[in-house]
């Protein structure tokens, strides 16, 4: 079963270590996405698997083999580029045929493969086109059925949406979604648009300084954030994070005075009287009607309001900082930059952090 | 099921050690093929240096890859004073000279000449310029055999044939092409808003030229001031026909040198010579060699 | 007035470009064609004997140097062409390599500063029969080493084709160098992951993706070799005999040395009409290949 692990990984280039023990391991069939801001290591990780640069220490697996010290070749995976890197002298046909032609496979094996991945991705009447007569989203289609038709173990990603506009992009994040879930191959994917992780990945590992802030399905990073890196990072606007005190009876003193009741809250350890908090606050969670029991009703300024169509987002004065507030256009038709509103949080959305190491309490 | 472990436990302890590295065979073959390749290139010039501090008695004695036994500055010293070229027997100064007295006009004559035209045809309207640029591109490649004959002719009619002037005047001519080629292509980035601008500022043609183009063309004109200086320098041709007995360049006096053997050749003059020729153009290549690059590169692409 | 003189002044700073490329170029390239068909001496005779204008073209086809010129020039030619295959193949294993680029650049490269006259006169010593190469190897006791190729006719040219391969094979290195490091990166490692031998991504990927960088070599070459002089006057000066002689020796030997002006106009005007065979289809086929790209890229 190939089941892809890293174990131990660390990569030095000269004296800047890029990775420093790291272990990540996805089972068969998964779409791990990894996911962080540039330089975060991500992509050095899937140039190790993929063998196109060597480990300093560590070894990487895939299934029971061991595949650390052979070629790229050999690793029995395929690759979609970020820049498609198709060949440029080749015809369609040329780039998916090349990419077999070292692997002494039959040529009727071959013919079969190439017309199932054309048909698969629809690439069929393009055939016989050179790579610069293709648009960018048909170089993308060719690039994936380069990959497909080796028949790999592991299919690896680098930021393959990047230069694609936005509508190409919703598409093709739809059509990987699709070809994951009719082959349900391994899939490593990197990226750094949240969007694409949160709507392909079944497993998502959010990177930072060559660390793994965390590892978990969509619904974990975004739910329970492991640490206010993740927190911060994922969703869109961001998660709101105010300081804040704990009093005794479970519950804790935001900046402005207002009173916290934590008594919603699962916690891993409690935090005595006195520690010192993060909360944070998703803009979605918030409500502008009066709730039964919040954990927070916070009376804040209105500083600004933007409308999209579909949401209003509320920048509301909270001290010196900002809260974010997510409303419907119907809900803040009224109200205008000045006005003094109340805001209401649930007690079941909390997330609760530790203040000096950044961690989910 | 999958699982994760954050490793701040085995951090700093180091898990399946790889080997070091070491050089792949197929590297070692590389390199070596490389070092021998350098290895070639080298004699000429470890010929020339070595040769040319040896004594004659040691030339004759053949082993030309020798050190010499005596470093001796004789030979530099009669090559650059005394070696006879042709008639005259006053060594390589004279012909030192004279090439700094071609090279200078004909640097400032060039450079101003195809600058201009390249900014004009690149930045200002000018109706003809496609026709123009064609032409000039044809003219980059016409055999200089061809306008000799009435260069020469035109020259006379001038008055200053067989003078530096004269060979600082062909070479302005012949590298007015190519550069403004150069310059045109260099200058045709420079987005036209700039100067719609200028013009609506009440600049002038000249004024655009002295104060916002010329100021932006900083590593062009590095460029080209090398490229031009390594092949003014090293011309023979231009010099031979056109600097008459008076006014021969450095390469000139040293082939008059070399060729025109009377009585025993000394191997060790002509290497002194030789080398001294090649010293100016030697080190601009290895102090600026990186514009030195992009020049020949420059030149050739879009030559 | 104003917009008038921001009219003027462009095209009154062309008129030097102009008058260089009218005077110095097409009208001396006309009057060299013109003085071919008369019978001019050592002094210009601008009377045309229409009966047989193209008496000179007839007579330069019947000297055997002319003929001898032709020849070496595509012997010449063919040769120096290794030097493009030795760029290429230096410029390969610097980009693959890494180690020791600047190095290897800069030794490769510094022959092109230098003069051919004194690259002629540094392999002229090297190829010394007495005291050069060949007693050196005569001197480890290779007897049957033969480096004397100067002064035998047959070899001369092998000479000139070394030193000239000598001194352009590292610019046409930097241009190979550059052409291979516009090629994306990711392009090797898709090779690499479908396990496709070196030889084969170099064969059918990277020198197809570098036929323009090839093409520009190309047309370079052709002028180089077309436009040969200084190096055949430090080397061989021609000889021994005529076997060394190449068009542009042939047509300022009969300018200067024989003082026969139509003669040499007609050898000027075949060296003119040989560049235009060889190097109009090449140009004609870049710029094909530019528009291409560029078509397809828009």
């Amino acid at each position: 079963m190939p089941r892809v692990s890293f174990e131990h990984i660390v990569k030095r280039f000269g004296a800047i270590t890029v990775l420093d023990g790291l272990n990540l391991a996805v089972d068969d069939g998964d779409f791990l996405v990894l996911l962080g801001p540039s330089g975060c290591g991500k992509t050095t990780l899937l140039n190790l698997l993929a063998g196109l640069s060597d480990v300093t220490s560590g070894r990487i697996m895939i299934g029971e083999r061991d595949v650390t010290d052979l070629d790229p070749k050999d690793r029995r995976l395929a690759m979609v580029f970020q820049s498609y890197a198709l060949y440029p002298t080749k015809t369609v046909r040329g780039n998916l045929r090349f990419g077999l032609s070292a692997s002494k496979l039959p040529k009727e094996e071959i013919d079969k493969r190439i017309a199932w991945a054309a048909d698969m991705l629809q690439i069929g009447p393009l055939m016989d086109r050179r790579p610069a007569q293709l648009s960018g989203g048909q170089r993308q289609r060719v690039a994936i059925g380069r990959a497909l038709v080796k028949h790999a173990d592991v299919l690896l990603f680098d930021e393959p949406l990047s230069n694609l506009d936005a509508k190409l992009r919703t598409e093709m994040r739809l059509e990987i979604k699709k070809l994951h879930e009719e082959l349900n191959p391994t899939v490593v994917y990197v990226t750094h648009d949240q969007i694409e992780a949160m709507t392909m990945a079944t497993r998502i590992a959010i990177m930072n300084g060559g660390k793994i802030e965390q590892f978990g399905t969509p619904d974990d990073v975004y739910e329970r954030p492991a640490n206010l890196f993740v927190a911060g990072f994922i969703g869109s606007p961001s998660m709101n994070l105010l300081p804040a005190t704990v009093e005794t009876g479970g519950r804790a003193r935001l900046a402005d005075g207002s009173l916290l009741d934590m008594s919603g809250y699962v916690f891993d350890t409690t935090p005595p009287a006195g520690a010192e908090l993060v909360v944070g606050l998703r803009p979605e969670h918030f409500s502008l009607v009066a709730n039964v029991d919040p954990a927070c009703r916070l009376d804040l300024e209105i500083r600004h309001i933007e409308r999209t169509g579909s949401d209003a987002m509320l920048s509301l004065a909270f001290g010196d900082r900002r809260v974010v507030v997510r409303a419907t256009p119907t809900e803040t038709s009224r109200l205008k930059s000045g006005d003094k509103i109340a805001v209401t949080f649930p007690k079941d959305r909390l997330n609760l952090f530790d203040a000096g190491s950044g961690r989910r309490i | 099921m999958t699982d994760f472990t954050s490793s701040t436990s085995a951090e700093g302890a180091v898990m399946f050690p790889r080997p070091k590295k070491r050089i792949k065979g197929r590297s070692i073959a590389v390199l070596v093929f490389l070092t021998m390749a350098a290895l070639f290139f080298s004699i000429p010039l470890y010929v020339l240096v070595t040769t040319s501090f040896k004594t004659m008695d040691q030339i004759r004695g053949g082993a030309i890859f020798s050190l010499p036994e005596v470093w001796t500055f004789e030979a530099w010293r009669y090559a650059w004073d005394e070696a006879c070229s042709g008639i005259t027997c006053e060594g390589l100064k004279r012909g030192f000279v004279n090439s700094l007295e071609i090279l200078f006009p004909s640097l400032i004559a060039s450079i101003a000449i195809s600058a201009v035209t390249g900014y004009a045809l690149a930045l200002w309207n000018v109706r003809w310029a496609g026709g123009f640029l064609f032409l000039l591109f044809l003219c980059a490649f016409v055999p200089f055999q061809i306008i000799m004959y009435p260069l020469i002719v035109i020259t006379v009619k001038l008055g200053i044939y067989g003078s530096v002037w004269a060979v600082a005047f062909i070479h302005t001519v012949l590298a007015m092409p190519v550069l403004t080629l150069i310059f045109r292509n260099y200058y045709k980035d420079i987005p036209p808003e700039i100067i719609k601008a200028a013009i609506m500022d009440n600049g002038s043609f000249w004024r655009i030229f002295l104060e916002i183009v010329l100021p932006m063309s900083g590593n062009i004109l590095i460029v080209v001031l090398i490229m031009q200086i390594t092949s003014i320098w090293n011309d023979y041709l231009i010099g031979v026909t056109f600097g008459g007995l008076g006014a021969q360049p450095m390469t000139v006096n040293l082939a008059n040198m070399v060729t025109v053997t009377t009585g025993t050749v000394s191997y060790n003059v002509n290497m002194a010579a030789a080398l001294q020729t090649a010293v100016p153009p030697l080190v601009i290549y290895f102090v600026l060699g990186k514009f030195f690059v992009q020049g020949i590169a420059a030149g050739a692409v879009k030559g | 007035m104003g917009i008038r003189w921001s009219r003027l002044t462009p095209q009154l700073a062309l008129t030097p470009a102009v008058a260089i490329t009218a005077i110095a170029f097409i009208g001396s390239i006309g009057w060299t064609i013109l003085l071919s068909l008369t019978s001019s001496r050592r002094l210009p005779d601008y009377t045309i004997d229409w009966t047989n204008p193209f008496r000179q073209y007839a007579r330069l086809f019947a000297d055997i140097g002319w003929r001898i010129s032709l020849s070496n020039l595509i012997v010449l030619a063919i040769g120096s062409a290794l030097a493009i295959v030795f760029g290429f193949i230096l410029a390969a294993m610097i980009e693959r390599e890494r180690r020791g680029e600047d190095f290897f650049r800069t030794v490769f490269l510094y022959p092109l500063a230098i003069s051919l006259i004194v690259t002629g006169v540094a392999w002229r010593w090297i190829f010394n029969p007495a005291l050069g190469l060949e007693s050196f190897f005569h001197s480890l006791g290779m007897t049957w080493v033969s480096f004397n190729w100067l002064a035998d006719g047959r070899t001369a040219m092998y000479a000139i084709i070394l030193a000239s391969v000598w001194q352009s094979s590292g610019f046409y290195m930097a241009l190979m160098l550059a052409g291979l490091k516009a090629i994306n990166v990711e392009i090797w490692s898709a090779a690499r992951l479908d396990g496709v031998p070196l030889w084969r991504v170099y064969l059918e990927i990277i020198i197809p993706m570098m036929k323009f960088t090839f093409l520009t070599c190309a047309i370079l070459l052709s002028l180089g070799v077309i436009k040969a002089y200084d190096i055949i006057v430090a080397m061989t000066n021609g000889g021994p005999g005529q076997s060394t002689w190449l068009p542009a020796y042939f047509t300022i030997n009969a300018m200067s040395a024989k003082g026969n002006l139509a003669f040499a106009s007609a050898a000027a005007t075949l060296m003119l009409a040989i560049t235009l065979v060889i190097f109009l289809p090449l140009v004609l086929l870049t710029v094909w290949q530019q528009r291409m790209r560029k078509g397809v890229a828009g």
